[in-house]
């Protein structure tokens, strides 16, 4: 092989399959996002022709509206909430339709999934009548049980409506992970569950001392992945749900930053919302990586 | 094998959980679909989980195909899922490719650069992005969405298929450079097929997020018979704001579920083993 | 520092638009941006009123129209029914045009592109979710009709300002649409169970929490409204209040409006805030109200579960389709005044204007000279089941009978018409958000109005 050749060929390749990317994504991503991260410094409705420079106004103006500081709380309640929720359910399905030998395994599996399949507008819909307080699936059937017919508002409640929107995003979540955990667990060498039999070891042991730690790695990227989509994404499912009320009690940090762009005409501090969305995603995923640290298990 | 350490009682419960989630997903279709055959009054005097009464309201679903152009938002949706998956794929794929195997100036960064991205609340960049499809020209065109949506599939194609890549034996490239295959042979020909359930695992991941994506879509597209289902749907429910039809909304939410549960039907296979292959490294 | 974006403005405010569907809105535009200011039309007639446009003063027959003419219009509570004949009947009268409807109920989001490309209808009708006419005509999308309107006349021959109920709003001293409807909000209520029951139909805040509590004994829900878009309490319920409690003098609500932050502090907003209070603690809201949307109460209110309904007029035809056979809508524009007190009639109008980009600027204008005649305002009444902004006696036409009897009650004497106020729209979110935490006890009447102030402080800033 011809040294010099062989090193600008290198070099080709790599430009070749790097480039042409990386100009896409630069134009399509990160231009329109720069370009919003730049209005976060002026007053500007999205409206008028006029941008006014105001510096950090807006960003002095976000540390102290009430309303903002609410939304970070849902935005946490609700990782909180699926993480512990989806991860919860979702390990116990993907156990039992592994380890157990459970008939029918592979049907619930496709079944699980299902959800996921669905737009967040489909789950959205659907949720929105199993909560209407009058023509609603779950007053009607909690009414069976009672005298006087049931008329909870659940999607009203003066605080802690926002425990309502978990219900219905972690139903929709669960295949995904389910099957993420699934995968993890089938990948594990059967040999050390028998060598764990033969031992005499319990299905909970084996849980805890084999199936855990392997899938400990798909676990952290699941976890850090439900993070993310919660705190970029929930807003879909919470305009759809409630618009963030009632009294901005459900608002979470991105329909907030909807609200204030878009309903509001308030462009400019709605971009500063977003690096607020920006910084604790960030944050958090550092903190989680951290917390969620553990020696990874080597498998020969 | 034998499984003497599960006690038939916990297995039960765990069966009876596991039929009960079952139930949890699957009773919302059927009753999405009995709804779908209603009138308003049963919606108001009957019980939610009533069978419809009949007649049956079969005319709503004519109703939602008339009024609303369903059979040209699927076609729309099918196309723009088809365009963003593959387009990103092959983009994620180079990048991921090189990023794993060859050290460069720069990679680390190019790498955090993509994998940070992913953090950013896209919601903020919708704006900017309007009117960079405007200058384009590519309002109320397939290909707009196309372009943007497989933009925003990068960033998680990388990072998923950077593992993959790794995971492949360097012996793989030693040999095929042996043979005397260039660095684009060895991908194409040698890589490429070895990481495909990689590459099906991103793909389908990428086929749902695009196929249920509707805020961007709101955003580029304006025309009705430009549409795909989810943009349809909102408009839809927007709709139903003037005028309250529970029955036609269930038959739209219908037309919207079941081609995706058909093609999930038909795809489960794939989805399944392709999350499989690709969600462990 | 300043920036001139000109593109990018028109862009973002058709984002806004399209974002919209997400939110929703009522069949009128909602409480505050279909209108505008004060009105006061001829208080800045210019120097120059000679409109060389207005040549056919005798109306649209005098000049040959032709080409092509687009009229954008939303379809929402009012139905397209007039549209569609006012639209046939111009048609007519002017053969040689080839009229293009563009409407539907979301043409506001599917026309946005053309408005940013310089490319928009010729006329268009501003209601409905977030089309703006304030935000349109400060973006200068909308041409500016002032000299225009200070002689134009109809195809009668009648000079279109003296017909108008409610004169054109103005932005920045300009005329740029004129009011096309003119609508009351109020309280509906169930007239058909009332009758049944034998409840007495309100006159007034005593007699309205009198039949309240009848109807609550009889098993039920007094008073239904939608908290999802609390506009519609304000607008029916806290604002004719507060106009009430201040001795009928509407200058204090036109106060708000301007974000004036001593009106606020008045004693008359607290004295209103307190009536909803009064409903709240006596049990007569329904619980389901602070969660649903404006068609789902309305739903409610149509299947007898509610006997009362904030509301604008547009509610019988927004709901035709739904309206059992026997139900008999009532509407009085307030409840909230003392016995023997005036009546308050919050108004909402929704407005049409001409683009400044439109192509065919001339037939725009006939056509508006076409569609502000008394005849197309009976026949607005009838086939839109609103009034439409034309002065006249609609009392012999076929229009509904809520219809007359609103009408009746914007043109009685012991009527307080109150026009059309727009809030700057932080303010009118904060009052929204505050209202439906007081509907359910969260704050208190004071609580509301330091929220308030503060919002109003900030905007004042």
């Amino acid at each position: 092989m011809k040294l010099g050749g062989a090193k600008l060929q290198r070099k080709l390749f790599i430009a070749a399959f790097i480039i042409p990317t990386f100009l896409y994504f630069c134009l399509f991503t990160i231009y329109p996002i720069l370009q919003a991260l730049y209005n976060s410094f002026f007053d500007w409705s999205g409206m008028s022709q006029f941008k006014d420079y105001v510096g950090l106004q807006n960003f002095k103006d976000l540390l102290q509206d009430p309303i903002m500081l609410n939304a970070i709380g849902n935005d946490y309640f609700l990782v909180a909430g699926k993480v512990i929720g989806i991860m919860l359910i979702a390990t116990f399905f993907a156990i039992a339709l592994t380890r157990l030998r459970i008939r029918g395994a592979g049907f619930f599996r496709s079944i699980f999934f299902i959800p996921n399949v669905l737009s967040v507008v489909v789950v959205g819909v659907l949720w929105g009548f199993i909560y209407n307080p009058q023509i609603g699936f779950l007053n009607a059937f909690l009414s069976l049980f009672t005298k006087e017919p049931v008329t909870i508002n659940w999607l009203g409640f003066e605080s802690h409506s926002i425990w309502m929107l978990l219900p219905p995003t972690i139903w929709a979540g669960i295949g995904f992970y389910m099957i993420l955990l699934i995968a993890a667990i089938t990948n594990i060498p059967e040999s050390l569950y028998e060598a764990a039999d033969i031992e005499g070891a319990g299905q909970w042991h084996q849980f805890w001392h084999i199936s855990l730690p392997l899938v400990w790695e798909q676990m952290k990227i699941s976890i850090i992945n439900i993070m993310m989509t919660t705190l970029n994404g929930s807003f879909v499912i919470v305009t759809i749900m409630t618009a963030g009320g009632p009294d901005n009690s459900t608002q979470v940090m991105g329909s907030y930053l909807y609200q204030q762009a878009f309903k509001q005409a308030h462009f400019g501090y709605g971009a500063s919302i977003g690096i607020a969305i920006l910084t604790t995603s960030l944050v958090t995923t550092l903190l989680l990586q951290w917390l969620l640290r553990r020696e990874q298990v080597e498998v020969s | 094998m034998v499984q003497r350490t599960v006690h038939p009682v916990v297995k039960t419960i765990f069966m009876a959980l596991l039929i009960l989630w079952g139930i949890s997903v699957i009773y919302p279709l059927i009753w999405t679909f009995m709804d779908a055959l209603k009138d308003n009054q049963q919606f108001y005097f009957n019980m939610p989980w009533a069978f419809p009464e009949l007649p049956l309201h079969w005319s709503n679903f004519s109703y939602v195909w008339n009024n609303y152009n369903f059979g040209k938002y699927f076609i729309n949706s099918i196309l723009v899922t088809a365009g963003g998956t593959i387009l990103g794929l092959v983009l994620a794929s180079t990048t991921a490719y090189t990023i794993a195997r060859y050290k460069f100036m720069g990679g680390k960064a190019l790498y955090l650069i993509y994998i940070s991205s992913m953090m950013v609340p896209f919601s903020l960049a919708l704006i900017p992005l309007f009117f960079l499809m405007n200058d384009l020209g590519l309002i109320n065109n397939p290909l707009g969405l196309i372009l943007v949506y497989a933009s925003n599939t990068l960033a998680f194609g990388i990072f998923v298929l950077i593992g993959f890549f790794r995971s492949l034996p360097k012996e793989m490239e030693e040999a095929a450079a042996i043979d005397g295959a260039g660095y684009f042979g060895t991908f194409f020909r040698i890589m490429l097929p070895l990481s495909r359930s990689g590459l099906i695992s991103v793909g389908i991941i990428n086929v749902l997020d695009i196929w249920n994506e509707f805020i961007v879509g709101t955003i580029l597209v304006n025309d009705p018979t430009r549409y795909t289902l989810p943009i349809g749907l909102a408009a839809m429910q927007v709709e139903m704001q003037y005028k309250t039809e529970w029955g036609p909304l269930f038959a739209g939410l219908l037309f919207t579920i079941v081609p995706v549960l058909v093609v999930y039907m038909f795809a489960q296979r794939h989805i399944v083993s392709g999350l499989v292959a690709g969600a462990v490294k | 520092m300043t920036f001139t974006v000109k593109k990018t403005a028109a862009g973002a405010m058709a984002i806004a638009m399209s974002l919209a569907v997400l939110a929703g809105c009522g069949g009128n535009s909602g409480s505050n941006n279909s209108a505008a200011n004060s009105p006061a039309p001829a208080s800045n007639t210019p120097a120059n009123t000679a409109a060389p446009e207005n040549t056919s003063a005798g109306g649209g027959e005098a000049t040959k129209l032709s080409g092509d003419f687009t009229i954008q219009y939303f379809v929402g509570g009012y139905g397209d029914k007039w549209w569609k004949q006012v639209i046939a009947d111009f048609k007519t009268a002017n053969p040689d045009l080839n009229i293009k409807e563009e409407a539907g109920p979301q043409i506001n989001t599917q026309n946005k592109p053309k408005w940013i490309a310089g490319d928009p209808p010729d006329f268009v009708y501003i209601d409905g979710p977030e089309l703006n006419d304030r935000q349109m005509a400060e973006d200068g999308l909308l041409e500016d009709l002032t000299e225009w309107m200070q002689t134009a006349t109809n195809v009668d021959g009648v000079k279109i300002l003296d017909l108008l109920a409610q004169q054109p709003p103005q932005y920045g001293g300009k005329i740029y649409n004129v009011p096309l409807v003119l609508n009351s909000w109020g309280v509906f209520y169930n007239k058909a169970l009332f009758e049944k029951n034998g409840w007495t139909e309100p006159t007034d805040w005593d007699s309205f929490i009198k039949s309240s509590e009848a109807i609550k004994t009889a098993g039920t829900t007094p008073f239904i409204h939608t908290g999802k878009y609390p506009y519609y309490i304000n607008s029916s319920i806290l604002f004719p209040a507060i106009v009430s409690a201040n001795g009928n003098d509407y200058k204090l609500f036109q106060d708000m409006g301007n974000s004036d932050v001593e009106a606020f502090k008045s004693p008359a907003v607290l004295e209103a805030l307190n009536k909803i209070v009064e409903l709240r603690d006596k049990g007569f809201i329904d619980k389901a109200s602070v969660s649903i949307n404006h068609t789902d109460s309305q739903m409610l209110f149509l299947q007898n579960k509610d006997a009362y309904i904030p509301n604008g007029l547009w509610l019988p035809n927004e709901m035709s389709k739904d309206v059992p056979a026997d139900f008999k809508f009532g509407f009085i524009p307030s409840v909230t005044q003392k016995p023997g007190d005036k009546v308050v009639a919050n108004t909402s109008t929704a407005t049409v204007a001409i683009a400044k980009n439109g192509k065919n600027k001339e037939a725009a204008k006939a056509f508006m000279q076409f569609i502000f005649s008394v005849k197309q305002a009976s026949k607005f009444a009838e086939l839109s089941g609103a009034p439409s902004n034309i002065k006249g006696d609609i009392s012999s036409s076929s229009a509904p009978d809520f219809v007359k009897q609103a009408a009746a009650y914007l043109t009685a004497d012991s009527t307080v018409v109150v026009p059309t106020v727009t809030f700057n729209q932080d303010v009118d979110k904060a009052m929204q958000d505050a209202t439906v935490a007081l509907t359910i006890g969260k704050i208190d009447p004071q609580g509301w109005v330091d929220r308030v102030v503060k919002v109003v402080e900030k905007v004042k800033k």
